[in-house]
């Protein structure tokens, strides 16, 4: 008998924690979004805030260095991409007034100037993805400051994503790029509209519901539609063509995008208090 | 519950929040494509290692529990995930006759590595079948080597909180 409970104890002990832990699955799916356990989400984020500020400023040091050496060769075409950058600059500074009033038509030709009226909620970004299995990140402003689940959040190259999660200080984003992410989105040469969706881990896009016969060129910028009910306001830029194909036969092209914004390394972004309802 | 259980209880929740404040700030921004390390599934393979399956369990639940808070994944994927994963590392520890300090870093490789691929298939099964990817092996094999390279000094940590004989003899 005493053989019996040391060897079934240990088994009983897991099927209690499995048991529990189905339970917090369950609650957890059914409470979409609201009640105890997004509580208690924001609640520990809000309660561990504090710490993770004072965390992030120790180990910055530790953490850029480490940026630095295991992404050397991006920090080297980004050195290289920003000197190509200045020297263009350098050239457009000498044709100012007519580079100017260029880029405005421009700009006004391609609705890419994207935030408008809409008023913006400015945060910093203060958490990468901690898990591998979403592609999320956290930023340092939350309810206090205006942002509401739902919100579209963008930075200087486009769109990131959308507001999922709000805690008093702290919300989480929805990179566009996570597999759970569908944007609606509009080809900006054609006015073609599709549906953008993240592939998870990974750089690209993949936009669904292309005509076939549209003409689709590399490089192209795609923007969001804005289209009635659409979580985002319209004419923000999603990303850059990268390839379009049609299979024979095919109902719509597949067309892969790469987002405007370098998502990895996004430091700052701003909410647009915008939506659909509005 | 004596004074040495209290004891080993609160030290066990001072190396948890540690891990956690370190996985939050420093960890997840040692990437390498997709993989980080990751400590908080570290500390409870070492869970598992040192106290056996029960205790190792319950160490998981707690560390996954915690982990969960501060995701968006479901909650209790990472409890569930790391509590089987700490009790299949205990109940194998109990077979273990000789003890050495790299059966830490292999533990914690393999036990990781079968912890982030029980991960995504546990996601997929509640319907996140994006879980499962081709990704999710190569993020697996990092995860696993990086907590392997951790395992030392989460080893250490760990027999400081739970203060067993047995994991002194990891720990040196």
């Amino acid at each position: 008998m005493a053989v019996y409970r040391r060897t079934s104890r240990p088994r009983f002990t897991l099927l209690l924690l499995v048991l529990t832990a189905i339970t917090l699955l369950t609650l957890d799916e059914r409470s979409n979004g609201l009640g105890i356990v997004d509580g208690a989400r924001d609640g520990a984020q809000d309660l561990f805030a504090p710490v993770k500020a004072a965390a992030d400023s120790v180990f910055r040091p530790v953490t850029d260095f480490f940026d630095g050496a295991l992404h050397y060769g991006d920090v080297t075409a980004e050195n290289d991409r920003l000197r190509e950058q200045l020297a263009e600059r350098e050239s457009a500074m000498l044709q100012a007034a007519d580079a100017a009033r260029e880029r405005e038509a421009l700009l006004d030709l391609a609705g890419l100037d994207f935030v408008g009226d809409i008023p913006t909620v400015a945060a910093r970004v203060v958490l990468t993805p901690a898990s591998g299995f979403e592609l999320t990140l956290s930023i340092d402003r939350g309810r206090d400051a205006g942002v509401a689940k739902g919100m579209a959040v963008v930075s200087g190259g486009g769109l990131v994503g959308q507001v999922i999660d709000v805690s008093r200080t702290r919300s989480t984003v929805r990179l566009v790029t996570d597999a759970s992410s569908n944007v609606g989105v509009r080809l900006a040469a054609t006015g073609e509209t599709g549906v953008a969706a993240g592939r998870g881990a990974g750089s690209t896009l993949r936009v669904d519901l292309v005509d076939p016969k549209t003409k689709v060129d590399k490089g192209e910028i795609v923007v969001t539609s804005g289209l009635q009910n659409s979580a985002y306001p319209p004419g923000i830029p999603v990303g850059k063509v990268v390839a379009a194909t049609t299979a024979t036969g095919a109902l719509q092209q597949d067309v892969t995008i790469e987002p405007t914004v370098d998502l990895p390394r996004v430091t700052f972004v701003k909410v647009l208090q915008w939506g659909p309802a509005r | 519950m004596g004074p040495g259980q209290v004891s080993s209880r609160l030290r066990l929740s001072v190396v948890l929040l540690v891990a956690l404040t370190l996985h939050q700030s420093l960890f997840v921004t040692l990437r390498v494509d997709d993989a980080h390390p990751q400590v908080m599934l570290l500390v409870a393979v070492v869970g598992g290692l040192l106290a056996g399956a029960e205790r190792g369990a319950l160490i998981g639940f707690a560390a996954g529990l915690l982990a969960d808070l501060f995701v968006q994944t479901p909650l209790g994927l990472s409890a569930l995930t790391f509590a089987l994963v700490a009790f299949g590392v205990g109940s194998l520890q109990a077979g273990i006759v000789h003890t050495d300090w790299w059966i830490g870093p292999v533990t914690a490789f393999a036990a990781s590595f079968a912890g982030m691929v029980l991960y995504g298939v546990l996601g997929a099964i509640i319907g996140q079948a994006h879980y499962m990817s081709p990704r999710l092996l190569l993020a697996g094999v990092g995860a696993g080597a990086m907590n392997a390279v951790l395992a030392v000094p989460v080893v250490r940590a760990m027999s400081w909180a739970l203060d067993g004989k047995a994991a002194a003899a990891y720990a040196r």
